[in-house]
């Protein structure tokens, strides 16, 4: 068969920089074939992908050595939207790929820009809806489309371009597991008509089906290229290289078989502590009369809750509601916010906050100090509890000390969400809400997470976090609340949740695994 | 009554009214604009919204050409056109979808732009433009300035003709900035990409503008959020309730550069997938649907031949601007 994609002795240095980013001996894709690549965050994945797409160097600035054909194109010397026909791409964030009003208008975009005639755009637009499963929903607005729909929106945008050859780079991080479930099935579909596909997914396992070999980037170098059969056999260096390896890819590869193979949750931390977090919420729209939210939680001292459900569920407006901070033109709140004993609810908001801290998504947007001591003290000297040995200990705490004097907004995105939560935590608060903070996340950064929230727990701090990620919540969390429709559906431990099938929950595939004794599950 | 005046004119008294005067002019509208519009209310006005009414049917093409009839006609002839102009669009708004909404916010932006305005001329209009505008009139001084103001570009004094000469001029900037909104709130960021395509505007341009277009609302989001991350934070703690919004106003100033920077690494993903669908491949673009001219679009026409000929009657009867534009 021939090859799709070439590339030999590839070396990738970015502007400014001494020694490439990326160096690759040999890479090549058959046509028809699947390709995963795997590697953590800053490995080279995305330099990769970006140099088959021809956006290095056409976007991004960088020295490109080597050979490199795509479809026998050199995509350095073919402009970007030659390549387009060849290969399509597909990025992480939906929400950041859409510029049109309606998803047809997103679909035809494409297509416009190659001036083709109407009829050929809708013949298109309409072909790739259909792939997509987007079809009913041409004339939807995308601001109204969940992130599985606004992401198929996205892919069948691409595919009305009739590339031979998809790279989906992470498709699934910024989407709920109801949406993860819809671009799973496509990528089988792609797989089923034989399509090139390149795709870089932390859900290793999940996605294992729909390839023919695994890549794995590690530190700018291609440390292996496997056929997915043989991927057992190296787990441990993926498990080394930051990448997220089921657990029982680690037996097979010690015993051989998955006969005998029994999955043990960790040990969970039971608070028998007092009640520091009582909310009692309903949440109506102020024009509808809709109910959003009507739910009740309660935390304990030290305790590390999820809050999980699909989009659309009330997760993050139930979090807004406690904090004070809804959209007060549209949505109506009434609550019971009982921290220690004592009754905020008519509290305001700075004072809520300095008893109960939140972390939204973006938390990027609240990092307004140029250093990152002055960002961390901001809370403390707002509330009047300032002490530079309190500071240089929260400093010391998030391991910020050596970082002080750097503007926050310059760091790397593990190091703004530390500097963030710092500064939340600075205010005084012993309970902290956090509104996804693994989405979009590589396993690495997500354990690193997990484990700087274990740590502060153990120093008396109380956590809820909203987040579909279920190896997260196996791995770091002690309960697991489930919302539904604004409804707190069920309350248990996360080894209790994970075995309910009702829930609309995905578990980590260790519990399936455990279950059938086999991988042949569906997810 | 001795006291007071003595009080009055005490250096330190007008010293304070002074400065009092000046920051009235800049925070009187821009309190206003986050008291009462809000960082959601702002969402409200620069995004579009789908709807049924007669705007919505418009060619795009038809409400950019209005919106540059008002702003001609605003701008070349006496203030009064231009105010009847803005409190004749201003209904219009009652037509959209949730239009009183939309309506009461409008209103509120046009108030804080006519304050905002009026002060931002007034202090700095000298004696030799009021001639022209009042001729043959006595001054009313309204208020002396301490001498240092000059530095900041001041006049000495501040005459009631120039707070009138301020008030009108506002209007030019009323009647454009409603015309120019209704475009906003009543078209899809793709009809107008279509219609700037047709009409031959460079596909970079129109893009770049159109970004921006799409962006606006999400800025004012992202404010939002970061102002009430700040509040959590304790900005404004302890605080009494009647001066919140200052703090807000402070914390919305704060959270420009963290919003700019979220925008930018975003803006990069958006340049990629545009780039991965070919765009700018050709010149030009074709289109999947046509933007028609309906028969609300010929009586729209009409009404811009009527803003022309308006213009054209007023300046031949002597309703023109009062001081010509320098060169044209």
């Amino acid at each position: 068969m021939m090859n799709a994609i070439e590339v030999k002795n590839l070396e990738v240095t970015y502007q400014g920089r001494a020694s490439p980013s990326l160096k690759v001996d040999e890479f090549f894709v058959e046509e028809g074939e699947s390709v995963l690549i795997v590697g953590k965050s800053g490995s080279g994945k995305s330099t990769l992908v970006n140099v088959l797409n021809g956006v290095i160097p056409n976007m991004i600035t960088a020295e490109v050595k080597g050979e490199i054909s795509v479809f026998g194109k050199d995509p350095r010397k073919t402009p970007i939207h030659e390549l387009s026909k060849y290969i399509g791409t597909v990025l992480q964030d939906p929400e950041m790929q859409t510029f049109n009003y309606t998803v047809e208008d997103e679909i035809a975009f494409g297509p416009e820009n190659l001036m083709l005639s109407k009829e050929e755009i809708r013949r298109r637009v309409e072909n790739s809806a259909k792939i997509a499963g987007v079809y009913h929903l041409l004339d939807r607005e995308i601001i109204t489309l969940s992130g599985g729909e606004l992401q198929r929106t996205v892919i069948a945008s691409v595919l009305a371009m009739e590339p031979k050859a998809l790279i989906l780079d992470e498709p699934t991080s910024n989407i709920d597991p109801k949406g993860t479930a819809q671009i799973f099935n496509l990528i089988k579909f792609f797989r089923e008509e034989r399509r090139t596909l390149i795709i870089v997914e932390h859900k290793l396992e999940r996605v294992l089906p729909y390839v023919d070999r695994v890549v794995l980037i590690d530190n700018g170098k291609l440390v292996f290229d496997v056929d997915k059969d043989e991927l057992v056999e190296k787990s441990d260096i993926l498990f080394e290289a930051g990448v997220e390896v089921p657990e029982y890819y680690l037996h097979m590869k010690k015993f051989g078989t998955l006969s005998n193979y029994k999955y043990s949750p960790p040990k969970r931390f039971e608070s028998n502590g007092e009640e520091v977090l009582y909310a009692k919420v309903k949440v109506v729209t102020k024009k509808e009369k809709k109910v959003i939210v009507d739910a009740e939680i309660s935390l304990k001292k030290g305790e590390i809750v999820a809050l999980m459900g699909n989009n659309g569920a009330g997760k993050s407006t139930l979090l807004k509601a406690i904090m004070g901070i809804l959209d007060e033109k549209r949505l109506q709140a009434e609550a019971k916010i009982v921290f220690k004993g004592k009754d905020i609810s008519k509290s305001s908001i700075m004072e809520r906050g300095s008893y109960i801290a939140y972390l939204p998504q973006n938390f990027d947007v609240m990092l307004v100090k140029r250093t990152v001591e002055d960002e961390v003290a901001f809370a403390m000297k707002n509330m009047k509890k300032y002490s530079r040995e309190r500071l240089e200990e929260i400093l010391k705490m998030f391991s910020l000390y050596n970082l002080r004097k750097e503007d926050p907004l310059l760091l790397s995105m593990g190091q703004r969400r530390r500097v963030a939560m710092a500064s939340v935590i600075a205010s005084g608060a012993e309970v902290v809400l956090m509104d996804e903070p693994t989405s979009g996340q590589d396993w690495h950064h997500r354990y690193m997470l997990g484990k700087e929230i274990q740590e502060l727990r153990n120093k008396g701090f109380t956590f809820l976090i909203v987040t579909h990620d279920s190896r997260f919540v196996d791995k770091f969390c002690d309960r697991v609340l489930v919302m539904k429709e604004g409804k707190i559906v069920a309350n248990g431990k996360p080894e209790e949740i994970f075995l309910r099938e009702d829930l609309e929950i995905h578990p980590p595939t260790e519990y399936l695994v455990s279950k059938h004794g086999s991988l042949n599950f569906i997810i | 009554m001795e006291v007071l005046t003595s009080l009055y004119e005490n250096p330190i008294t007008q010293e304070i009214i002074s400065w009092f005067l000046f920051f009235f002019g800049v925070g009187l509208p821009i309190a206003f604009i986050f008291w009462l519009i809000g960082l959601k209310g702002f969402i409200e006005l620069t995004r579009f919204e789908k709807g049924s009414t007669f705007l919505y049917k418009m060619n795009p093409l038809t409400k950019i050409l209005f919106g540059i009839a008002v702003m001609v006609v605003a701008s070349t002839t006496i203030w009064w056109i231009g105010a009847i102009l803005t409190f004749a669009i201003l209904p219009l708004y009652l037509t959209l979808n949730n239009g009183v909404k939309k309506f009461n916010y409008v209103l509120m932006l046009t108030f804080s732009s006519i304050v905002g305005s009026t002060w931002a001329i007034a202090p700095y209009t000298p004696p030799s433009v009021l001639q022209q505008v009042f001729p043959n009139q006595n001054y009313v001084t309204v208020w002396v300035w301490p001498s240092y103001f000059v530095a900041m570009g001041y006049e000495p004094t501040l005459t009631l003709q120039a707070i009138i000469y301020g008030l009108q001029t506002s209007f030019r900037v009323t009647a454009t900035l409603v015309s120019a909104l209704l475009l906003v709130v009543t078209t899809s960021v793709s009809d107008l990409f279509r219609v700037f395509t047709k009409i031959k505007v460079p596909l970079a341009v129109t893009f770049s503008l159109l970004v921006g277009l799409r962006t606006v609302p999400k800025v004012f989001e992202l404010l939002d959020t970061s102002v009430k991350m700040q509040m959590l934070r304790g900005l404004g703690y302890g605080k009494p309730r009647g001066i919140r919004t200052l703090y807000y106003i402070y914390g919305a100033f704060m959270a420009i550069i963290p919003a700019m920077v979220y925008l930018f690494r975003g803006a990069k993903t958006l340049a990629i997938s545009a780039d991965t669908r070919a765009f700018r491949a050709y010149p030009s673009r074709t289109s999947l649907k046509e933007v028609p001219f309906t028969n609300y679009d010929y009586i729209m026409f009409g009404v811009i031949v009527g803003l022309i000929v308006l213009d054209i009657v007023a300046n031949l009867l002597g309703f023109g601007r009062s001081i010509p534009y320098v060169g044209l």
